[in-house]
């Protein structure tokens, strides 16, 4: 935070910073600050709740253009002051809190459209735009990104590649890392730069994949260029329930180590099956819920429904039918929406990680151990999301209905249960994680989790931002 | 303060993103404090220590909302942030914090003289917007045939949704005995702002309210206009009440309706939700209307509106854009 905003040198700023963006796009009153000392990390959440002081950036620029960002990157990089980008500020690591102040690079004036090539299937964007914007202007023009994640209304597209994120058809459609073809960034030093503009070559390593999922750390992205499909004919899902999550385990592996290519699988462990399922999709059965879909030529979606039916059927399960699978999908968002979504008073945290098919269940047992032995008070409840050739990921989640009145102490008891749950996890055999990201929330976790190879990427934050101005501590990298 | 009947609604959107994409006013100032969730985190904060009501920043927030109600009708569990923004207000002007330009807007729709003229069975109110497009308020006669009308000021919504309750409940009650001395029992209205007052917030006994839509569709109008057209809806028949009467009547004067833009869940009218938006704020309003025409092909999209908020703010702000009222798109159709 700089030293006060009645300051000679704030003023100076203001002014170059105003000259830079025009005076509509700097934003210093209470109303925007407020709004960007809170993501969706819940550490913030509750501090806010209990009444404490946050953590304010100085400045809300609002760049609306490549241009614009480089002049402000410069600026920052002459007075050392700290820039955080923003997009919709839906991460929920903590990644775009103004933690040493400075100013937040609010992406999201930067939300054009600029290209449409119906040729070879892609799109060139602007990054700040809306995920759901974007999906409906690519839907207007008879395609469709195939990214719906469940903040699809409210992130960027440039926080999916910030963070690597994932949609509810990542089985198919791929992660963010998978739809990206090529990015503009503009350097920590103001430069801007293109990566190459398809995404397999072998013109050394790329560099298009050392952006995605940097988080802020090593430049702004500005642009980019994303793979886009034709809206496929037919799309169903279907749903089964296993009397055990093992069985349903193995049969979703199977169907994915068969090499069908379904466009989803989702299971749900005994106590969210109870717990979630039943409260957002009114199915009220014990076991694990498992649903999947697959979609393209009516004719190979038939075909594979009927071989993936096959797979479940060889299993102890009751079928619940095409109709429960597509109420699955008709709800995916409503999870997420209050009050089903856990809440304040809450702690509650997403204990995401990915691992092979050979290690998840370790994984989940793992995690689940350790949060039920040494938190009583805790619950844990799990859904496997993403499902690849090789293994799949993760979504658990820990409740504790009733934490601690005092903001340290909840905060003590959540980090603690992080700690203890992520460290299983690793052990396990996971990686932490596959599309949260990794933020404040994570970053004390990056040395264990890469070990030696952690100093390549601190020697890479160091080259490309040697003034440490981009969303200094964070990662891990130093504040 | 009227906020602490909304801690649900507080509780809800303080930490929810899920409707960020449809706040209006958001999409345009690409602010955090413009969505349900930013002004949600205000009012909180507000609510554990209410001092911070007279922050200016603030009540600039509260007053710079659309009130689309896009987010409340796409919201799952349908969380009333409009309400709560309502009641913001009222708190603000009950503490003598509204800003100045609001108290004197304020003080202007307080100053109706409403006239009835002509008598019958129908009185078609000529709200503030219509006044000063007469071709719309033409239009209806037209089809209508000189019914009575009423007219004179808003009918106490404006001055509602601005937070002074008391003396919008004093216009109400004008309005509604110039209307008993009419004798009319069914009142007629191309202002879904004015048809949201007086279906929800000011009903008159006895007095059935339609909008124009409505009254023209059960007249059982029929046409053949085969003319493409935008239908831009209004946030009080769609959000507010769920109407499907506009465009029905389009379809049965043979409009062929596309789609406008890319959805049909976002506001399109340039704050008509806010109601006299245009003079809270003009700058927004302008920002509003220019989204709005990036959006369209100006020389070529016909857009039908059943707003004459959305209408007039529309026209002055773009001159040359081809958007015509619901009441003219009937005439046309008619005449062809
Ligand atoms: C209800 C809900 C459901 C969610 N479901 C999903 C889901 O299904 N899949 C999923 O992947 N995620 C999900 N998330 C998490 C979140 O939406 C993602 O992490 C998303 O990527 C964040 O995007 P954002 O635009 O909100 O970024 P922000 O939260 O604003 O920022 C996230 C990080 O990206 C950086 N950043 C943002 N823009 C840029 C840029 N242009 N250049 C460089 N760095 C940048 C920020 O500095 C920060 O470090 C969910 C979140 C919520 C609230
Ligand atoms: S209205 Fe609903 S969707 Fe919007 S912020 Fe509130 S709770 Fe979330």
């Amino acid at each position: 935070m700089l030293s006060s905003s009645k300051s000679y040198a704030y003023e100076m700023l203001l002014s170059e910073l105003t000259w830079a963006v025009g005076e509509d796009y700097v934003q210093t009153g209470d109303s925007d600050k407020l709004g960007h000392s809170i993501d969706y990390y819940w550490v913030p959440e509750v501090w806010h709740d209990r009444g404490r002081q946050l953590t304010p950036p100085d400045f809300i620029i609002q760049p609306g253009s490549s241009q614009e960002v480089a002049a402000v990157l410069k600026i920052a990089n002459n007075y050392s002051i700290p820039v955080t980008p923003w997009g919709g500020g839906s991460g929920s690591q903590g990644g775009a809190l103004p933690i040493r102040g400075g100013i937040i690079l609010d992406m999201k004036r930067m939300n054009r459209v600029l290209d449409i090539d119906t040729v070879s299937l892609s799109a060139t964007v602007e990054v700040g735009i809306n995920a759901q914007h974007l999906e409906w202007a690519i839907e207007k023009a008879g395609y469709s990104t195939m990214h719906f994640p469940a903040s699809i209304a409210c992130a960027t597209l440039g926080g999916f590649i910030a963070h690597r994120g994932t949609g509810v058809l990542s089985t198919k459609y791929g992660k963010m890392e998978d739809m990206v073809m090529s990015l503009e960034v503009v350097t920590p030093q103001g430069e801007i730069i293109n990566t190459l503009p398809v995404p397999r070559h072998a013109s050394g390593p790329d560099l298009t994949q050392l952006f995605l999922g940097s988080e802020g750390t090593l430049g702004v992205v500005t642009k980019a260029t994303i793979k886009i499909h034709p809206i496929p004919q037919s799309r169903k899902f279907h749903a089964f329930l296993f009397r055990t999550m093992h069985d349903a385990m193995l049969a979703g592996s199977r169907i994915m180590t068969s090499r069908l290519r379904p466009c989803v699988i989702r299971l749900y462990d005994e106590p969210e099956t109870a717990k979630l399922v039943k409260r957002v999709l009114g199915i009220d059965k014990k076991g694990a819920y498992l649903v999947f879909g697959f979609d393209g030529q009516e004719k190979i979606v038939d075909l594979e429904m009927e071989e993936a039916c096959d797979i479940c059927s060889s299993f102890d399960h009751e079928d619940l039918g095409a109709e429960m699978g597509q109420t699955w999908w008709n709800n995916r968002y409503k999870f997420f929406y209050p009050p089903y979504m856990f809440h304040m008073p809450q702690a509650f945290g997403t204990l995401d990680t990915v691992a092979t098919f050979a290690n998840i269940e370790n994984v989940y047992w793992a995690m689940k151990n350790v949060v039920e032995q040494n938190f009583p008070q805790a619950t844990f409840i799990g859904h496997f999301s993403h499902w690849y050739e090789w293994g799949c990921m993760l979504y658990a989640r820990f409740i504790i209905d009733n934490p601690p009145a005092d903001a340290n102490e909840a905060v003590a008891l959540y980090n603690k249960i992080w700690d203890m749950a992520i460290r299983a996890a690793i052990k396990a055999g996971g990686v932490i994680n596959e599309h949260h990201g990794v933020g404040l929330k994570l970053g004390r976790i990056m040395k264990d989790l890469y070990g030696p190879a952690f100093k390549i990427l601190q020697d890479i934050k160091q080259t490309l931002d040697p003034n440490n101005i981009m969303n200094p501590g964070k990662m891990g990298f130093k504040g | 303060m009227n906020i602490n009947k909304y801690l649900d609604v507080i509780n809800a959107c303080r930490f929810c993103f899920m409707c960020r994409h449809l706040s209006a006013v958001g999409n345009v100032t690409f602010k955090e404090a413009d969505t349900p969730r930013g002004r949600a985190l205000i009012l909180d904060k507000v609510r554990m220590d209410n001092s911070l009501i007279a922050n200016a920043d603030y009540i600039k927030t509260i007053y710079d909302a659309d009130l689309s109600a896009a987010c409340r009708r796409h919201c799952v569990s349908h969380y009333d942030e409009n309400s709560l923004l309502l009641a913001a207000r009222q708190d603000i002007v009950a503490a003598g914090l509204a800003p100045p330009s609001v108290a004197a807007l304020a003080r202007d729709l307080q100053n109706v003289d409403f006239q009835v003229r002509g008598a019958g069975e129908i009185l078609y109110y000529i709200d503030t917007y219509s006044q000063r497009q007469m071709q719309l308020v033409e239009a209806f006669d037209g089809i209508a045939g000189n019914v009575a009308t009423i007219s004179g000021g808003d009918t106490g919504k404006a001055l509602k949704i601005l937070g002074f309750v008391n003396e919008a409940r004093e216009v109400a009650a004008k309005f509604a005995a110039a209307v008993s001395t009419s004798g009319a029992r069914t009142l007629v209205t191309s202002c879904p702002a004015s048809y949201d007052a007086l279906k929800h917030d000011f009903p008159i006994d006895g007095v059935t309210v339609l909008h124009s839509s409505e009254f023209l569709l059960q007249r059982g109008l029929k046409a053949k206009a085969a003319t493409t057209a935008c239908y831009l809806d209004s946030d009080f028949l769609k959000a507010y009440n769920n109407m499907a009467a506009p465009r029905e009547l389009l379809l049965a004067l043979g409009y062929k309706l596309k789609q406008f833009a890319t959805n049909d869940e976002e506001s399109f009218s340039a704050g008509e939700g806010a109601a006299v938006y245009d003079r809270v704020n003009p700058k927004l309003t302008a920002k509003l209307c220019e989204r709005i025409c990036d959006l369209v092909d100006v020389e070529r999209d016909l857009l039908i509106t059943s707003s004459p908020y959305t209408l007039h703010v529309l026209k002055t702000f773009r001159p040359q854009l081809n958007i015509i009222s619901i009441e003219q798109a009937a005439c046309r159709a008619l005449e062809a």
